[in-house]
């Protein structure tokens, strides 16, 4: 038999922690309702959960506290739930290492293709398990090869420039992971370089045309408005199709 | 992150002053060749005043322009020529009449731009007090539609089959999602008063926001196919992403809600100095009486209770208030070929916050001729 996965739920709202206890539970996860920061803290150290879907207002603390305290010591997932509607709120909970974040009101299929995709990137090692096997990252019709360089799409060389091809292979090293603008400016263009929304996203016009069919519906890399951008994983079309299935 | 292409009022202005002066002063001098006399000369300069005082702002360039014109007519161009003469006749009115002229036409200048501030200001107040007018209208029934159906299977003593359940929590699910993209709106339009009624741009990627939009939707309505199309050429367009993403996402619900639709396109183009946003469906389009005031909250709600699912004009009013707010131009038109099609045009320049200098918001329906 399979061992559950144990999912930690800080959240006040007992309305909110009952639906999602009871979809989760249904769903053959282990669950656990913390309903302050502070009882978060300690059920988090004696229960070492699997993944932490953490709610960033709660009644004691703000979330982000939480969010800090455990990246100092572990990289347990997780992802936070926020009812907050402004990006800055989301683009600041990546930055301080949540893995992924969803915005109430969600459904529930959508709540449980985020957590599957949370557990499963933190259990590849090296964050792409396929460039360290082979220094290639693919999915769909589109190849990252990481020591050539280059980027096939199709198989034909899709003849990226430097920075182009470093944003990609920026992206396909953490591929089904939101990357925020600055986080990738700061990459790709160095620590001092000034946040240029513009310079980033004129780039990622370029890519798009390069590597998509239709660049309005884009295939490999998708776009999170006023947050960042996300490389398409491997599996988000499994995904998908279990999702409808649940 | 904003780009900053305007140079600044004071160097503006007097760039200005300086132009229209100029202009002037060659007219009287190329004049003073082909015409007798010179009486035209104080009439040139009190244009060029006119000029000066409508387009810069507040008094000083007016004042200055007034000075300069004085000078002029009196030395250069009444005898005698290159001299100051104090004593020539009329030259005190000459100098009151300017002066006068000027600072009667800075002054109305100013208060037009007051005006037309205040009148916008009113204009956003009014979108405000409609769409609370229009929600607290329409929020009470779901309400009660969701606190009946669950009361009605909480309270259930077994007389209600499964299906019949079902069927009951499949309206409360309905009713609750209305909610949901109800309080999207108001969310939305709060964001837009949040600042000082200012809203923040930057400068987007128009594919990025309908790919979004479009992902946002198919989450809602999986069953509907939305076709996209962007421009070859790279477009960036000042816009609060977020804002635009809410005006094509209640676009695209209306098309499926209230046109049936089962087919949506949108288009994204240049046009002009806009890049042109067009969502079109394949579903039954608006009745023609509609069309007029298809962006109207009020009209809706006053269509009484028979059309609440129906109540289009929450959305749209939100999306005209977001589009004007943008300085843009919204329109809405039935297709030849059936469907509805909903156009808005925003402004590739960055000018201010959605204004221009004037403080004028551009917003007059436009009809622009279909291009497919």
């Amino acid at each position: 038999m399979k061992l559950k996965d144990k999912v930690l739920i800080i959240e006040d709202e007992q309305s909110i922690s009952h639906f999602i206890s009871t979809i989760l539970s249904a769903n053959n996860y282990d669950t656990l309702i913390a309903e302050d920061g502070a009882e978060a803290r300690s059920m988090i150290s004696s229960h070492c959960p699997d993944l932490i879907l953490l709610d960033l207002g709660l009644p004691d603390m703000d979330g982000m506290d939480i969010l800090r305290e455990v990246r100092a010591w572990s990289n347990m997932p997780i992802i936070v739930v926020s009812a907050r509607t402004h990006e800055r709120d989301k683009v600041e909970a990546l930055d301080a290492g949540a893995d992924d974040y969803i915005e109430k009101p969600f459904g529930t299929s959508e709540l449980l293709a985020r957590i599957r995709a949370a557990i499963r990137h933190t259990r590849t090692p090296l964050k792409n398990g396929g460039i360290a096997q082979d220094g290639q990252f693919s999915v769909g019709g589109l190849t990252i090869d990481y020591d050539k360089h280059h980027v096939l799409i199709d198989g034909r060389d899709a003849h990226l420039t430097l920075n182009e091809f470093k944003i990609v292979a920026l992206l396909g090293k953490y591929a089904g992971k939101v990357l925020t603008y600055d986080s990738i400016i700061r990459e790709i263009w160095g620590p001092k370089a000034k946040a240029d929304n513009q310079l980033l996203r004129v780039n990622m016009a370029n890519i798009r045309r390069k590597l998509e069919k239709n660049p309005a519906a884009p295939e490999y890399i998708f776009t999170e408005i006023g947050v960042g951008y996300r490389m398409r994983d491997e599996d988000e079309a499994d995904d998908a199709k279990r999702a409808d299935e649940d | 992150m904003k780009q900053e292409f305007r140079v600044s009022r004071p160097v503006r202005d007097a760039a200005l002053t300086a132009a229209l002066l100029s202009a002037a002063t060659l007219l009287c001098s190329l004049m003073m060749r082909v015409a007798e006399g010179e009486s035209y000369v104080g009439f040139v300069y009190v244009l060029a005043v006119v000029f000066v005082s409508r387009w810069t702002e507040g008094y000083v360039w007016g004042i200055l322009a007034s000075f300069f014109g004085v000078v002029c007519v009196n030395y250069v161009f009444t005898f005698p020529y290159w001299e100051i003469n104090f004593l020539m006749t009329g030259y005190p009115l000459t100098f009151v009449t300017l002066l006068a002229v000027s600072v009667v036409v800075s002054t109305m200048t100013t208060q037009i731009k007051r005006q037309e501030r205040e009148r916008l200001q009113g204009e956003r107040e009014a979108i405000r007090a409609d769409l609370l007018r229009a929600m607290s209208h329409d929020i009470r029934t779901p309400l009660t539609s969701i606190v009946g159906n669950t009361a009605a299977v909480l309270e259930d003593t077994g007389t209600l089959s499964e299906e019949q359940k079902r069927a009951l929590l499949r309206d409360v699910n309905e009713d609750a999602q209305w909610l949901i993209r109800m309080v999207e709106n108001i969310l939305s339009v709060t964001r837009m008063h949040g600042g000082e009624g200012e809203i923040v741009k930057d400068y987007e990627a128009p594919e990025e926001i309908i790919d979004a939009a479009a992902r946002k939707f198919a989450k809602r309505f999986p069953h509907t196919e939305v076709l996209l199309e962007a421009p070859e050429e790279v477009l960036m367009v000042p816009m609060d992403a977020m804002l635009i993403q809410q005006v094509l996402l209640n676009l695209m619900e209306n098309a499926v809600i209230h046109g049936g639709a089962s087919r949506i396109r949108i288009h994204v183009g240049r046009e002009g100095s806009t890049a042109c946003f067009a969502v079109s469906d394949n579903g039954c389009g608006l009745p023609p009486e509609r069309l007029a005031t298809a962006f109207d909250a009020l009209a809706t709600a006053h269509r009484g209770r028979s059309d609440r699912k129906k109540n289009m004009g929450i959305g749209l009013s939100v999306c005209r208030g977001i589009i004007k707010a943008h300085g843009g131009t919204v329109t809405a038109e039935n297709r030849p070929e059936g469907g509805a099609c909903f156009r808005f045009a925003l402004p590739l320049q960055e000018d201010g916050n959605g204004r221009n200098d004037e403080g004028e918001t551009r917003y007059e329906a436009e009809g622009q001729g279909a291009d497919y």
